[in-house]
C-alpha cells in the first residue's frame, strides 16, 4: 500500500519539506530574510528536481500521480511565476519593519506546493487536497497586507466564501463520480444513455473548475479579491492558480473530444468569459482590476483552444500558457517596482499619466507586456493569440472565432488606454518619481521583457525548449501530451 | 546574398542605434539634439543605395520575379521568412524611399521632445511598411502588417496635434479589428490547405494552388478585402481617416496618406485579385460600386472642410476609390491605372500633407478661414501648394491625370454608367483644390506672418524632386506602367506575362 502509492515526482516532495523547515525556522526564530532566503531556495530545488521522481511509475490509474510532459511543463511555468512573485514580493516585505511577515514565504511555497500538486495528480483526492492547500494558503497572502487591512480582510472573506462554495461543488460532483464508478481515477466518468448520473457528476467538476478558473459566470469573486490582495499575491492568483487549474482541467478530460453533452455548456461559458471578461474590463481605472477582467478573457481564449482537439492544439496551449505568464508577471512587477516609490499599490491609472516622460523604461515595458497580453507583434502573445485562432480554425468553431475577434477588438480599446494615459500630457506626473534601488525588480522585468520580446520573434526556439518533442507537422503535431511518460 | 532581407530590417536597426545615440546624448546642445535625425537620413541614403543595387544590379534568380530570399523561421508551423519582389514591390519601394526623405527633411527635423524615440518609430513604421510589400509567406506579411500600426499609433498618440488620444484609437482599432479578420483568413486558407495536402505552409505561391469551393474562397477572400478596405480606405470603414490624418504630426500624416494607404492597395492586387482570381472577379461589381461611392463621397465631404488637413483626407478617400475601382475592373489597363494613381497620389498628397503642415507650424491654425491669401508673404510655399493642388485635382500632365484616365478607361468599357459617375467626381475635385487653393493662397491676407519664413531653396529643390517625378508620371508613364505590373504567381518558369485577367 504505501510503497504502491510512492511514486512521486521530486517536486512535492522537495516542496514539503521546504514547508516544515520553513515552519521549523519560523517557530525557532523569526527572521524575515532567512524565511525569504529558504523559500526562494526551496524553489529553486524544486525547479532543479523537475526531471526526477521517488519509487517507479504504477500501471495506469493505480498510482496518485504521473509525471509526464504536460504535467512537468506547467509545473515548470508555476514554479518559475512562483519565483517571480517571490521576487516581487520581496522588496515589498523589507520594507515595512513594523509588521514581519515571516509567513509569507511559507504561504507562498504552500500556495505552490498546491498547485504542483494539482498539475502531477491522476486522482481526485490529491487533486482535491492540492486545490485545498492552494485556497487556504492563499486566504492567508490575500490578508498579508498591513497597509489596507480592511480591504484586505474583505478580500480573504470573499475568496473564502467563494472558494469554499466551488469546492462543494467540486467535492459533490467528486462524489457523484465515485458513486458511479467506484474509482477514483481521474477522468470523466463514462457517460451512457440511460444514467444521467456520470453527465451530472462530470458538470459539477466542470462548475467547480470553472469557479476556480473564474470563466464568467461564475467570475464575480476575481476581480474583487485581486484588488483587494497585495500585488504579488494578486499575480500569483492571476497567474500560478490559473495555470494549475487549467492544467487539470486539460488532464482530466485528455486529448480526446470532451463528452458531447457538455460542448454546450462550454459553448455558452467560452463566449460569456470572452465577452464578460472584455467588456466589464472597459471601464475600470484600477490597473489590477483591469488585469483581473483581462485575466478572465484570457480564460476564455484559452478555453478555444481547450475545446478544439486537433493537432494544432497542444502546441497553442503550451505557448498560451507561457506568453499569458510572462506578460501578466511582466505587468505585476511593474506595479510593483511603481507601488515601492510610492508607497501604496498605486494601481490607479490615472495616476499614471505621462510615465513615458518621468519613468521611460517601466513606461516602455509596461507597454510591450499590454501589447502583448493584447495580441500585437512584436510580443509573444501575437503568436500566442495565432495559434489558439488557428485551432478554431481547424475545427471550424466560427462562433467563437467571431467571438474572439469582438473580444480582442474590445480588449485592444482598454490595453491601449492604459498606454495612451502613460503617454498622457507631460508636465503632470503623479506619481512622485523616486528611484527606488531594487535592482531584482529590475533585473525581473528586463528578463520578463526578453523572454516576451524574442518569445515573440523566434516563438519556434521557445516551443521544443519547454516541450522537448520534435514533431513536425506533417507527421500529426503531438498526439499525446498528457498521458505521456517521461523518460527521464 | 540578395539584399531583401537587408532594405527590411534596416530601417528598425537604424532606428533602434538613431534612439539610443539620442538617449545617450542629453548634452541638450541643439547639435547633439539632431544626431537622431542624421542617423536617420544615413539610413534612408544606405536604403537608397541597396535599392539601387537591387534595381539595376544582376539578378541571380530566375523567373518573372526579381528577387527572392527565403529562410526557415518557425519550422514548427511552416512558416518562413521569405520576401520576393516583382515590379510592383519594387515601383511600390522607390515611392516609400522618395516619400520618406521629404519627410525627414522637411518635418522631422522640427521634433525636438524626444526626437530620438520619434524616428525609432518612424524608421519602424518604415519596416513595416517596406516588409508589408515584400513579403511573400503569409504569416510574415501578417507580422509586418500588424507591425506598422503600433508605432504608428505611438506617433499619432505622442506627438499629434489636440484630439490626438481619440484619433490614435481609433485607428488602431479600425486596422486592428479588421486585420484580425484578415488573420481568419489566413488560416482558414492554411487549413484547407493542410487538408489536402498534408502540409502546413504560410508560402503565398504554394497556397495559391489550393482549391477552394466558390463559398469558402469568397468567404476567404473577404476577410483579406476588408483588412485591405479598411486600409485604403473604402467608404463605410474609412471613419478613422480624416481623424488620423489630421491629428497626426506632420510626418506621420505624410506616411499614412502616402504609404500606409498604399499597403492596402497593393493587397487588394497581391491577395484579392491573384490569389482568389475568380472570386475576386464574382466580387467585382460590389467593390466598384463602393469605390464609385468612395471617390463621390470623400469629393463631396472634401468639398465642405474648412481643416486643411481634413480636406485633403477626405480627397485621399476620394483618390483611393479610383485605385479600389481600377483593380477590381478586371483588365490589365485599369490595374495600371490604379498603380499609377497610387503612385501619384502618394506623392501629391504627401507633399500636400507637408505643406499643410508648414503652414501649420508656422501659423498655428490649420482653418482656411484663418489663413488666407499667403501668396503675397510666402510665394515659394504657395506656388507649391497651388502645384500639388492642380496635380491631385487630376489635370493632364500630372501622375493622378495618368491614372486616373487610366481607370476611366478601363472602367468604361465594363459599365458605362458607372463611369460617367466617376467623372463627377472629377468635377468635384476640381471644386475642392481650387477652393482650397483659393482660400489659402489667393484670398486677401488675413494674418500677417509673424516671424516665419518661407521656404528655403533648399526646401523647394527637395518638393522640386517631386515635382518632376509628377511630371514624368504624367508625360511618359510607359515605363512606370510596365514595370510595376505584378509579376504571376508561378515561381519557376517565366510565363506568358501579367495576363491575369483578360
Amino acid at each position: 500500500m504505501i510503497t504502491h502509492d510512492l511514486f512521486l515526482p521530486l517536486p512535492l516532495p522537495i516542496l514539503s519539506l521546504g514547508t516544515m523547515l520553513l515552519l521549523g525556522s519560523i517557530a525557532w526564530h523569526r527572521s524575515l530574510t532567512r524565511s525569504l532566503a529558504i523559500g526562494f531556495f526551496t524553489l529553486v530545488l524544486a525547479l532543479g528536481g523537475l526531471n526526477y521522481h521517488l519509487g517507479s511509475p504504477q500501471v495506469e490509474g493505480a498510482s496518485l500521480f504521473v509525471h509526464d510532459r504536460w504535467g512537468n511543463y506547467t509545473a515548470l511555468l508555476i514554479l518559475l511565476s512562483s519565483l517571480c512573485i517571490l521576487l516581487m514580493s520581496w522588496r515589498d516585505l523589507h520594507h515595512d519593519k513594523t509588521h514581519p511577515m515571516d509567513e509569507y514565504p511559507l504561504l507562498l511555497v504552500l500556495g505552490t506546493l498546491g498547485a504542483i500538486t494539482m498539475v502531477f495528480s491522476t486522482n481526485y483526492l490529491p487533486f482535491f487536497l492540492g486545490v485545498e492547500i492552494q485556497a487556504l494558503s492563499l486566504m492567508g497572502l490575500v490578508a498579508s497586507r498591513p497597509y489596507y487591512f480592511a480591504q484586505a480582510t474583505e478580500a480573504s472573506m470573499k475568496y473564502l466564501i467563494l472558494s469554499g462554495v466551488s469546492s462543494a461543488i467540486l467535492l459533490f460532483g467528486i462524489g457523484l463520480a465515485y458513486a458511479t464508478t467506484g474509482s477514483l481515477y481521474f477522468s470523466p466518468p463514462p457517460a451512457s444513455p440511460d444514467n444521467t448520473i456520470p453527465a451530472i457528476a462530470t458538470i459539477m467538476i466542470l462548475v467547480g473548475v470553472f469557479f476556480k478558473l473564474s470563466a464568467v459566470p461564475f467570475h464575480m469573486w476575481l476581480p474583487d479579491v485581486m484588488e483587494g490582495s497585495p500585488p504579488p499575491v494578486a499575480a500569483f492568483m492571476a497567474v500560478v492558480s490559473k495555470i494549475a487549474i487549467f492544467s487539470s482541467l486539460v488532464r482530466y478530460f485528455g486529448t480526446e473530444e470532451t463528452p458531447v453533452y457538455l460542448h454546450g455548456i462550454l459553448f455558452t461559458v467560452i463566449i460569456l468569459t470572452i465577452l464578460g471578461g472584455n467588456i466589464l474590463a472597459l471601464r475600470q481605472t484600477n490597473l489590477i482590476r483591469l488585469l483581473a477582467y483581462s485575466s478572465i478573457a484570457h480564460v476564455g481564449y484559452l478555453l478555444i483552444a481547450f475545446f478544439s482537439p486537433g493537432q494544432l492544439r497542444s502546441e497553442a496551449i503550451t505557448l498560451y500558457l507561457a506568453a499569458y505568464a510572462a506578460s501578466t508577471l511582466g505587468i505585476f512587477a511593474i506595479i510593483c517596482a511603481f507601488s515601492w516609490a510610492e508607497n501604496s499599490n498605486g494601481s490607479h491609472i490615472p495616476k499614471w499619466k505621462g510615465l513615458f516622460y518621468t519613468r521611460p523604461f517601466l513606461a516602455t515595458t509596461l507597454s510591450l507586456m499590454l501589447l502583448s497580453l493584447a495580441g500585437i507583434p512584436p510580443g509573444i502573445g501575437f503568436f500566442a493569440k495565432f495559434e489558439v485562432a488557428a485551432t478554431g480554425v481547424e475545427r471550424q468553431q466560427t462562433l467563437l472565432l467571431a467571438t474572439l475577434v469582438v473580444g480582442s477588438i474590445i480588449g485592444l480599446y482598454y490595453y491601449l488606454y492604459v498606454i495612451r494615459t502613460l503617454m498622457g500630457a507631460q508636465n503632470t506626473p503623479s506619481l512622485p518619481v523616486k528611484e527606488g534601488h531594487s535592482p531584482e525588480l529590475t533585473t525581473l522585468i528586463v528578463v520578463l521583457t526578453l523572454i516576451v520580446v524574442v518569445g515573440g520573434i523566434f516563438p519556434a526556439r521557445m516551443i521544443p525548449q519547454v516541450l522537448p518533442s520534435p514533431t513536425s507537422p506533417q507527421n500529426g503535431l503531438i498526439n499525446d501530451p498528457v498521458h505521456e511518460p517521461e523518460n527521464s | 546574398m540578395s539584399p531583401l532581407p537587408a532594405l527590411v530590417l534596416l530601417p528598425l536597426l537604424g532606428g533602434a542605434v538613431a534612439w539610443l545615440a539620442d538617449r545617450s546624448s542629453t548634452t541638450g546642445t541643439s547639435s547633439a539634439r539632431k544626431i537622431s535625425w542624421r542617423i536617420t537620413l544615413m539610413v534612408l541614403t544606405l536604403e537608397t543605395v541597396l535599392l539601387l543595387i537591387t534595381t539595376f544590379g544582376q539578378h541571380s534568380y530566375q523567373g518573372p520575379w526579381l528577387d527572392h530570399f527565403s529562410i526557415p523561421w518557425i519550422p514548427i508551423m511552416g512558416i518562413s521568412f521569405q520576401l520576393d519582389m516583382d515590379g510592383l514591390s519594387l515601383s511600390l519601394l522607390w515611392l516609400t524611399l522618395i516619400l520618406s526623405f521629404p519627410c525627414v527633411l522637411l518635418a522631422t527635423r522640427k521634433i525636438d521632445t524626444n526626437a530620438g524615440a520619434f524616428h525609432f518609430l518612424f524608421l519602424a513604421a518604415l519596416t513595416g511598411i517596406t516588409g508589408t510589400f515584400l513579403a511573400t509567406d503569409l504569416f510574415l506579411f501578417f507580422f509586418l502588417w500588424e507591425l506598422m500600426l503600433v508605432p504608428m499609433f505611438v506617433l499619432i498618440s505622442a506627438w499629434g496635434h489636440e484630439d490626438r488620444h481619440r484619433a490614435a484609437i481609433r485607428f488602431f482599432l479600425f486596422t486592428q479589428g479588421s486585420g484580425l479578420l484578415m488573420l481568419l483568413s489566413i488560416l482558414g486558407l492554411v487549413i484547407t490547405h493542410y487538408r489536402q495536402t498534408d502540409v502546413l505552409t504560410f508560402d503565398y505561391f504554394t497556397l495559391a494552388h489550393t482549391h477552394l469551393s466558390s463559398f469558402l474562397s469568397m468567404v476567404l477572400m473577404l476577410g483579406f478585402f476588408i483588412a485591405f478596405a479598411v486600409k485604403l480606405p473604402v467608404v463605410p470603414v474609412h471613419v478613422w481617416l480624416p481623424a488620423a490624418h489630421t491629428q497626426a504630426p506632420t510626418a506621420a500624416s505624410v506616411l499614412l496618406a502616402g504609404l500606409m494607404l498604399k499597403t492596402g492597395g497593393y493587397g487588394m492586387i497581391r491577395f484579392n485579385l491573384m490569389l482568389f482570381p475568380e472570386t475576386a472577379l464574382r466580387f467585382a461589381p460590389v467593390a466598384m460600386g463602393l469605390g464609385v461611392a468612395g471617390i463621390l463621397y470623400g469629393a463631396w465631404l472634401s468639398c465642405a472642410q474648412n481643416d486643411v488637413k481634413r480636406l485633403i483626407a477626405y480627397s485621399s478617400i476620394s483618390h483611393m476609390g479610383f485605385v479600389m475601382l481600377g483593380i477590381f475592373t478586371g483588365s490589365n489597363t485599369g490595374l495600371q491605372g490604379a498603380i499609377v494613381q497610387m503612385l501619384a497620389h502618394g506623392l501629391s498628397t504627401g507633399a500636400l500633407f507637408l505643406i499643410a503642415g508648414s503652414i501649420q507650424d508656422r501659423l498655428h491654425t490649420r482653418d482656411m478661414a484663418q489663413i488666407g491669401g499667403l501668396w503675397a508673404s510666402w510665394p515659394r510655399l504657395s506656388s507649391a501648394g497651388l502645384f500639388f493642388a492642380v496635380a491631385s485635382l487630376g489635370m493632364p500632365g500630372f501622375g493622378n491625370f495618368t491614372g486616373e484616365f487610366l481607370v476611366l478607361l478601363a472602367t468604361w468599357h465594363v459599365n458605362s454608367i458607372v463611369a460617367a459617375l466617376t467623372t463627377a467626381g472629377l468635377v468635384l475635385a476640381a471644386i475642392y483644390s481650387l477652393r482650397m487653393v483659393n482660400r489659402i493662397f489667393l484670398a486677401p491676407t488675413r494674418t500677417p506672418p509673424l516671424h516665419a519664413t518661407d521656404f528655403s531653396i533648399g526646401q523647394m529643390s527637395v518638393l522640386g524632386v517631386l515635382m518632376v517625378l509628377l511630371v514624368l508620371l504624367g508625360v511618359h508613364p510607359q515605363p512606370v506602367m510596365t514595370l510595376s505590373l505584378p509579376s504571376s504567381l508561378s515561381t519557376a518558369a517565366p510565363s506568358s506575362g501579367g495576363d491575369y485577367g483578360q
